[in-house]
């Protein structure tokens, strides 16, 4: 699972959960898939995603050092920081570990790479 | 010159040995049979059989011009050798001689090779000539008279010619009288009589049929079709509509003989129906048998002294009578009736919605994960349609494919965002593989954020849920992933399989039925008695027969393995109705329709979610 994807995931489906976002990840095992970086691309997804699950991700990879707790504002002038985010939310992919519900504490693993979001009825 | 003549015939002898063992080391590893050098009853034809175009009265002329009698001809389907069983050891050398690396009758002209075989290999099976009629068959011979013959043709090219039922099919010209035959709805409208009934040079006929009569729904008939089969013409295998025409059904053969195939699966029996017979399909024969003419110049007909011998076809007209039924068949062999097949049980929707989620698991999410491999292996190539809606999204655009099954959407436009989701984690496993981003979930709760996705896809997957509900369900969850203006294209399958009269590409690969070589109604027939053998036959739905039209909308669709187990696998479906998807559609809630369409059997819809300003 790469990190970007994991901006989108939420367990809010399930019963008396509000938000369910972000969700608690732990990295297990991971690796790191070299890809093109475009400057472009990273800069046109970023509104499109959620900046404190940007930055939780960064917490969980140790990459703190590389990505600030607040968006910052000229972030199309800063190429470095751009790069950065292209390692980060497209480049690391969790081969193991899980996300946890910040609500109810129901897990989801992610195992070879798949994070299995399926829900038992009774949980939704 | 005279010493190059010689050499040269050893060289041909030389080359035809050499021919014979190689030709008998693939029949050997192919069936068990075993050569003989000095002359048997059993000969095998090594080079030439039903594969490479020969037919068994080319073989039969052949062999006839030797002068050695043939017994039986064992052609086997897809095989390149055949075998015959001649009368006798003298005519079996006859045939031998004559015809062994003589005999110009492979393709394009080369020369056929022969050898003496021991006995034959155990698949032959019996000969279609000696098995029993099937139930309800009936032939009559000399029916009628010489005289009669010619009075009835005359009668019916008099009365009939002016008619409106007159017209051409294909492979024959017909006419109809009483009522029109409709080849659309294989149906006649019984509120549209004709002007001409049924001329009455034809009542002669019916006191002759006393004796049967009396088990029979009828005793005299309202509708006749008059077929006139040039030599060449044939009729394809069918069954004549079980609502349309009451038992029985008869047919009169006048002018010419000609051989009739009888089929019920993988069951076939060829009856010859000779010139002025009539020919009584009742009970089984009228309802569970299909009956079809090959369309061939020449028949392979028993000869007197117990062989086989060829025949040329001669025109026959063929008067077949019949009853309307007006009213829905109540017959007890459901395997082609259509009144069966196409009614709804009344319990099937309640049932429907207290075991949609049991039936979803068992024969949707279990047997994806079961034929997971070979299934994607057979899904490749995008729809054009879809990957144009892919492209007219702008770059960067987050886009999510649910039930991506093997990811093969996700790479269509690489300068998307694209991730995918499904149930079956195998199919999961693939697309991953492939290095793309997918997750595991179901369609009704999917674990997005809300309004979140510019594109949505979701191709052929609602089809799978066993309610309306659920496929309403299954939208509404598309339009809350999707952002304000954000865009979703559904496909799911259209029950009717053809548009504008044109077949869907799923019908067009049926070449069996195309090439007019069996029927869909045969094919229905045959996998009925084939399921019947494998499965427990308690399935709550119908099962469909992959390939042809659909019956009903909440079928059962087959998926045979390609191991050797061939395992079926039923995987639930509900096919949608024209209008059906538009309709749900407009039941969820902040979306518009932007687009419908018909694409290749899908019913598609691409709709939009409506941003809240304009709301």
């Amino acid at each position: 699972m790469k990190l970007s994807t994991y901006n989108f995931l939420t367990s809010v489906a399930i019963k008396g959960v509000k938000v369910g976002f972000p969700l608690k990840l732990t990295i297990n095992k991971k690796e790191v898939v070299e890809s093109e970086f475009n400057p472009t691309f990273v800069e046109r997804i970023l509104p499109k995603l959620d900046w404190s699950a940007v930055y939780g991700a960064a917490q969980v990879a140790e990459l703190t050092e590389d990505i600030p707790a607040v968006q910052p504002e000229n972030i199309v002038e800063n190429e470095l920081l751009l790069q950065k985010l292209h390692h980060l939310l497209f480049e690391i992919d969790v081969l193991e570990g899980q996300l946890e519900c910040p609500e109810t504490g129901r897990v989801f693993p992610i195992s070879d790479g798949i994070p299995n979001m399926l829900l038992n009825e009774d949980e939704v | 010159m005279h010493v190059e003549e010689t050499q040269q015939k050893v060289n041909k002898a030389k080359k035809a040995d050499k021919k014979q063992r190689r030709c008998l080391a693939i029949i050997k590893s192919d069936c068990e049979v075993s050569p003989s050098a000095e002359p048997t009853p059993y000969l095998a034809v090594l080079n030439v059989g039903l594969s490479n175009g020969l037919t068994e009265e080319c073989l039969l002329t052949e062999a006839a011009a030797t002068g050695g009698k043939v017994i039986q001809v064992v052609m086997l389907p897809g095989k390149s050798y055949c075998f015959f069983i001649c009368a006798s050891l003298e005519d079996s050398q006859l045939i031998y001689e004559g015809m062994h690396n003589i005999s110009t009758i492979g393709q394009q002209g080369a020369v056929a090779y022969l050898s003496y075989i021991r006995q034959l290999p155990a698949l032959a099976g019996k000969s279609e000539w000696n098995k029993p009629l099937p139930r309800g068959l009936h032939i009559i011979a000399d029916f009628v008279t010489e005289e009669e013959e010619s009075t009835l043709l005359r009668a019916i090219g008099e009365d009939g010619r002016t008619s409106e039922g007159t017209g051409s099919l294909k492979h024959r010209n017909v006419k109809h009288f009483g009522f029109e035959f409709l080849y659309g709805t294989n149906n006649v409208d019984p509120s549209k009589p004709l002007e001409q009934s049924i001329p009455s040079a034809c009542d002669i006929l019916w006191p002759r049929l006393n004796s049967f009569a009396s088990t029979w729904d009828w005793s005299s008939p309202d509708q006749l079709t008059v077929n006139e089969y040039e030599p060449g013409h044939g009729i394809p295998p069918h069954v004549d509509t079980h609502s349309a025409f009451l038992d029985p059904i008869l047919s009169l053969s006048l002018q010419s003989d000609v051989v009739m195939d009888f089929r019920r699966g993988d069951d076939q029996v060829q009856v010859r129906l000779p010139r002025r017979s009539l020919l009584i399909m009742s009970g089984e024969a009228r309802y569970d048998w299909t009956h079809g003419i090959r369309p061939k110049h020449i028949d392979v007909v028993p000869s007197a002294s117990g062989g086989l011998t060829t025949q040329a076809r001669g025109k026959r007209t063929s008067l077949t009578f019949r009853r309307l039924r007006k009213g829905p068949c109540d017959c007890s062999y459901p395997a082609l009736c259509d009144t069966q097949q196409t009614k709804v049980p009344q319990e099937l929707h309640a049932s429907l919605a207290a075991q949609a989620i049991t039936l979803e698991q068992q024969n949707v999410h279990e047997v994806y994960d079961k034929i997971a491999d070979h299934f994607s292996e057979t899904r490749h190539t995008p729809w054009p349609q879809v990957s144009e809606f892919l492209d007219s999204f702008e770059p960067q655009s987050v886009v999510l494919d649910i039930g991506c099954g093997n990811g093969k959407y996700l790479s269509c436009n690489p300068l998307l965002l694209s991730v995918g989701c499904d149930r079956a984690q195998g199919l999961l496993a693939v697309g991953r593989r492939k290095g793309q981003n997918v997750f595991r979930c179901d369609c009704l709760v999917v674990p997005v954020r809300s309004s979140s996705i510019d594109g949505c896809i979701s191709i052929a997957v609602i089809h799978h849920l066993a309610t309306k509900e659920r496929r309403l369900a299954a939208l509404q969850e598309m339009a809350r992933v999707l952002r304000p203006g954000g865009r979703a294209l559904v496909y799911v399958w259209a029950k009717d399989q053809r548009k504008n009269d044109k077949k869907s590409t799923y019908l067009r690969q049926n070449k069996a039925v195309n090439k007019e070589r069996t029927t869909e109604q045969q094919q229905r027939q045959k996998q009925h008695q084939e399921l019947e053998q494998q499965l427990s036959n308690n399935n709550p739905l119908p099962v469909h027969t992959n390939r042809t039209e659909f019956q009903q909308q909440d079928v059962l669709v087959p998926w045979k393995t390609k191991d050797e187990q061939k395992t079926t696998y039923l995987r639930y479906y509900h096919v949608f109705e024209e209008q059906e998807l538009e309709n749900l559609v407009s039941q969820v809630h902040e979306v518009q329709l932007i687009k419908s369409y018909y694409d290749q059997g899908n019913h598609c819809a691409i709709f939009e979610k409506i941003s809240k300003n304009s709301l």
